[in-house]
C-alpha cells in the first residue's frame, strides 16, 4: 500500500498489462472514505514506515505492508474479466451500455488456463497455479475435486461478472461510480443495496466494501496510531502476558490455510512468507490490545482472511469488530459467548427446524430449558461455524458471500446460514434414511443415528462448493420461516440465553455446596431434570412471529374475504 | 455404549464361521496441548494419510472408523471420534466431549516437555470429572518420528512418561502421525481393553454408568440385548 516496489515484486513477472492492472489497483486502494487520504498519506510517510519495518522481533526481515494488494487479481481464473477491469474507468461505461449477453459471451470463462503466468513469478517456479483459486486456495478439496471446481465455477464465473456489472449501474446510478475501479464509498443503506449485497459483492471490491459497511474507518479514527503503537510495544518489551500467547500464536501461523498460496513458503527463497508475518504481528498486536481475548484458535483463520483483502492494519481493525461487535465474548478467555451463541442456535432449531429438533433431542429434554446449559453434543461441530465465521466450515467462495452479509447485516446472517446449513444436512438424512430404511431399522440403533447427525453436519458444509445452494434456495425464499429471523430477535435471544445459563450455573454452584466435596466435583452431571424445571419455571422464550404468520394470514384474510362475499 | 448384537450383512459373508458377529460402537475422545498432533494420529488411524502442516483444529471434529479386534476377529468395533481443540481455553467446551466417552487418548509431543505437563493434568480432569472406572485412558507421546532422525530432539524420555503412565493405570505408547508407527497398535489395544470391560461390565454395568448418562440417556428400542437400556 505504502510502497509500489513491494507489489511490483508480487507482480514482477505479469505481463505488462498486469502490471498496469495491478497498479492501478493499487491506487485505488488505499482511500476507502474521504478523510482516509490525509490520514493515510501521513502515516505512510512519517510512522507506517519506520515502525513497522523496524519491527524486527523474529529476525525476519520485514517489509512494511507487504501483502495483501495483490491477492486477488495476481493469478487464476478470472483474469480475463480482470484484465477487462483493469484497462480503466472508460470501458465501465463501454460496457454497461453492450448487452448482457454479448458481454458473456465475449469473456473466456474456461477455468482450466491461467494466463500471464508462464513466467516464474515469487511462486511460481515449483508450482502448478493452476491448481489455485483467484484467492490461492486450493480448487481441490477433501471434499470438492478438480472437475466439481470447474464445473460449478463456469458457471459462478459469469454469475460474478453479470453481478459486477449491477454493482457498476448501482455505483454509477448514485454518483459513486469509481474512477480506478475500486469504489471507496457505498450508496446509503437499502433494501436494494442489501440484496446486492447478498448476491455477492465483487471479490476485488470485497476488502473497500467491508471494511466500509463495518464502519472499520470509523473505528481506525478513533484510535489513530494505536496499531503502530501496538507493534512497537511488541518490539520494545516482551512482557510476560504477552509471551503467553505468542507461543500459542506461533505454532499456529503455518496451520493457517496451509494450502493456500501465499500462505506457503517460496520454495526458492526459503523465507517465511509475508502474510505469515503479517497474521504473526496482527494477532499479537490483537493479544496485547484485547487481553480479555488474548489469543484464541480461529482467530487465526479471521485474521488470515481478512488480510487476503485488507491491509495489516485494517484486518486488525476488522478483527477487533468481528470479535466485540458481531461475536462477543465468543473468544474470551472462557468461551461463554460459545455457549451462549449455541445456545440461541438451539433455540432457533428448535423454533425454525422442528423435526431436525426432534432428532438431536430425546422428547423428554425438549420441554424444560436444559439444553441452554447443557448443551446438545451437535454444538460441539456447529461451535466452529461461528467462532471462525464459516472459515474452513464451507468452502471458501460460500464463506465469502457469508462474509459480504455478516459485515452488511450483522451476526443474524451467521444464525441464517446455520439454519440454512441444517436445514439442508436434514434433506440430506432424510434421503439417507429413505434408502436404507429397511437395513437400517434392523442394525442400526439410536447410535449410529447419532454418528450419522454429526458425519453429516460435519461434511455437508464442505461440500457446499456453490453458494447459491444456501442463498438462492433458502436465503432468497421468502416463505421460509427461518428468514423471518432479524438482528433485534437474535439480540433478545441473546439476552435471554445469556440470563438462563447463570441461573442455571448458580443454581448448580448452590447444589454444588450442599453436597459432599465429591459430588461437586461431578454437579453439572448430576442435575436432575425436576430441579431444573423448578429452578428455571420462569419464562419461555417466545420467537415473534408476525412475519412468520404473514402468508398464512394473508390466506386467511382471502377466505374472510370470500365468506363476506358470500 | 452402543451393545448391538446383530447380523452384520458385510461382516457376515468374511467370517463365516460365526454366523453372529458382534458390532461394538465406542466413544473416543482425543485430549492434548495444541499441536501435539491429535488431528494427524487420527487422520492416520482413519485416512491412512499425513499432512506435515494440517490446520488447526476449532472446536471439534468428528471421525469414526471401524475395525475388527485382532484378538477376537469376531467382535468389530466402531469407533466414534472425538478431536478437540487443543488451546487451553477449549478445556471449557471439554465436559461435553467427554461425556458418555468409553475411551481417553491424551496425546503429547515427545519434543515439547510442556505438552506431558498438560497431559497429565488432563489425566486428572478426567479421574476427577469422570471416574477411570469406566473410562479406558491411553497416554501417547506423538512426533517420535523427529527423534529417530535427531535423537537429542527428544525432551521427554519414553521411560519417564511409561513410569507415570503405569503408575496411573494408563495404556501408554509412542507413536509418530507421520510414520505411522504405533497408531493402529494403539486403537487395537484401546478397543480390546474398552471390549473386554464391557464384557464384563454388560450384565451389571448398567447401574454404574446411570449417573453419567442422565442428560444423555435416550431409550433403546433397538435390541434387547442393547446395555444401555
Amino acid at each position: 500500500m505504502t510502497k509500489l516496489s513491494d507489489v511490483h515484486d508480487y507482480g514482477s513477472s505479469k505481463t505488462k498489462s498486469r502490471n498496469g492492472g495491478l497498479s492501478g489497483y493499487l491506487a485505488s486502494k488505499s482511500p476507502s472514505v474521504p478523510n482516509l487520504t490525509q490520514t493515510f498519506t501521513t502515516r505512510s510517510m512519517k510512522e507506517t514506515s519506520p515502525e513497522r519495518a523496524g519491527y524486527q522481533q523474529f529476525g525476519s526481515p520485514l517489509v512494511e505492508e507487504p501483502t495483501n494488494l495483490s491477492v486477488i487479481d495476481l493469478y487464476g481464473d478470472e483474469d480475463d474479466e480482470d484484465a477487462d477491469d483493469d484497462e480503466d474507468a472508460d470501458d465501465d461505461e463501454a460496457e454497461g451500455s453492450q448487452s448482457t449477453s454479448g458481454v458473456i459471451a465475449d469473456l473466456p470463462v474456461s477455468s482450466t488456463e491461467s494466463p500471464s503466468l508462464e513466467a516464474p513469478n515469487a511462486f511460481g517456479a515449483a508450482k502448478d497455479l493452476s491448481q489455485y483459486d483467484r484467492y490461492g486456495f486450493k480448487k481441490q478439496t477433501a471434499h470438492v475435486s478438480q472437475e466439481e471446481y470447474h464445473m460449478w465455477w463456469d458457471q459462478y464465473s459469469r454469475y460474478c461478472i453479470r453481478r459486477k456489472r449491477k454493482w457498476q449501474d448501482l455505483l454509477e446510478k448514485s454518483g459513486l461510480a469509481p474512477s480506478n475501479d475500486v469504489p471507496d464509498r457505498f450508496p446509503p443503506r437499502s433494501e436494494k443495496l442489501k440484496r446486492y449485497v447478498r448476491k455477492g459483492i465483487p471479490a476485488e471490491w470485497r476488502g473497500q466494501a467491508w471494511w466500509y459497511f463495518a464502519r472499520g474507518q470509523e473505528k481506525l479514527n478513533k484510535n489513530a496510531g494505536v496499531y503502530d503503537k501496538l507493534l512497537e510495544g511488541l518490539n520494545n518489551k516482551k512482557d510476560k502476558n504477552n509471551c503467553k500467547d505468542l507461543e500459542v500464536i506461533e505454532r499456529d501461523l503455518h496451520r493457517t490455510f496451509p494450502e493456500n498460496i501465499h500462505f506457503q513458503k517460496d520454495p526458492k527463497e526459503g523465507q517465511e512468507p509475508l502474510m505469515i508475518q503479517s497474521l504473526r504481528r496482527v494477532l499479537l498486536a490483537f493479544s496485547v490490545y484485547n487481553p480479555k481475548i488474548g489469543y484464541c484458535q480461529s482467530m487465526n483463520f479471521l485474521a488470515g482472511l481478512l488480510l487476503l483483502f485488507l491491509d495489516e492494519e485494517k484486518s486488525f481493525w476488522m478483527l477487533v469488530i468481528i470479535t466485540s461487535r458481531y461475536l462477543p465474548g465468543v473468544h474470551n478467555v472462557n468461551l461463554e459467548g460459545v455457549n451462549v451463541d449455541q445456545g440461541v442456535l438451539m433455540l432457533c432449531v428448535k423454533e425454525y427446524l422442528p423435526d431436525f429438533w426432534q432428532r438431536i433431542i430425546p422428547k423428554e429434554q425438549s420441554r424444560s430449558n436444559e439444553f441452554l446449559y447443557k448443551l446438545p453434543p451437535i454444538t460441539l461441530c456447529t461451535a466452529s461455524w461461528f467462532m471462525s465465521c464459516f472459515v474452513g466450515v464451507v468452502p471458501i467462495e460460500t464463506t465469502l458471500r457469508i462474509w459480504d452479509c455478516l459485515f452488511y447485516e450483522e451476526s443474524h446472517v451467521l444464525f441464517k446460514i446455520s439454519l440454512s446449513i441444517i436445514k439442508i444436512c436434514e434433506q440430506e438424512l432424510a434421503g439417507s434414511r429413505l434408502a436404507h430404511r429397511g437395513l437400517r431399522a434392523r442394525t442400526h440403533g439410536r447410535d449410529d443415528d447419532d454418528i450419522e447427525v454429526f458425519q453429516v453436519i460435519q461434511t455437508v458444509p464442505k461440500k457446499l462448493l456453490d453458494p447459491q445452494d444456501i442463498f438462492d434456495r433458502i436465503i432468497f425464499k421468502r416463505r421460509v420461516p427461518l428468514n423471518n429471523l432479524n438482528q433485534e430477535e437474535i439480540d433478545r435471544c441473546r439476552k435471554y440465553v445469556t440470563s438462563q445459563r447463570l441461573k442455571f450455573k448458580n443454581c448448580a454452584e448452590i447444589m454444588g455446596d450442599r453436597t459432599s466435596a465429591k459430588a461437586s466435583a461431578k454437579r453439572d452431571l448430576e442435575i436432575g431434570p425436576d430441579f431444573v424445571n423448578n429452578a428455571l419455571s420462569s419464562e419461555v422464550y417466545g420467537f415473534r412471529r408476525s412475519l412468520t404468520g404473514a402468508h398464512w394470514n394473508n390466506s386467511i384474510k382471502e377466505k374472510v374475504r370470500q365468506i363476506r362475499r358470500k | 455404549m452402543g451393545w448391538v448384537k446383530s447380523p452384520i450383512h458385510k461382516r457376515a459373508h468374511q467370517n463365516k464361521r460365526y454366523n453372529t458377529a458382534t458390532m461394538l460402537q465406542f466413544k473416543l475422545v482425543l485430549l492434548g496441548d495444541s499441536s501435539v498432533g491429535k488431528s494427524s494420529i487420527v487422520h492416520r488411524f482413519v485416512k491412512d494419510s499425513f499432512d506435515e502442516f494440517r490446520e488447526s483444529t476449532i472446536g471439534a471434529a468428528f471421525l469414526s472408523q471401524t475395525i475388527k479386534l485382532e484378538k477376537h476377529p469376531d467382535v468389530t468395533i466402531k469407533f466414534e471420534i472425538w478431536d478437540t481443540a487443543g488451546q487451553e481455553r477449549y478445556k471449557s467446551l471439554a465436559p461435553m466431549y467427554y461425556r458418555n466417552a468409553n475411551a481417553a487418548l491424551i496425546v503429547y509431543d515427545v519434543t515439547q516437555p510442556g505438552s506431558l505437563v498438560k497431559a497429565q493434568s488432563w489425566v486428572e480432569e478426567l479421574k476427577n470429572k469422570v471416574g477411570d472406572q469406566d473410562l479406558v485412558i491411553c497416554l501417547a507421546g506423538n512426533k517420535v518420528d523427529i527423534c529417530d532422525e535427531d535423537a537429542t530432539a527428544r525432551e521427554v524420555q519414553r521411560e519417564d512418561a511409561q513410569l507415570y503412565a503405569q503408575e496411573q493405570g494408563l495404556l501408554f505408547y509412542e507413536t509418530s502421525a507421520k510414520t505411522g508407527a504405533g497408531v493402529s497398535a494403539i486403537f487395537q489395544e484401546i478397543g480390546e481393553r474398552v471390549y473386554q470391560k464391557k464384557g464384563m461390565e454388560v450384565p451389571s454395568s448398567t447401574q454404574a454408568r446411570k449417573p453419567l448418562n442422565v442428560e444423555l440417556q435416550r431409550p433403546s428400542t433397538n435390541d434387547s440385548t442393547s446395555c444401555c437400556s
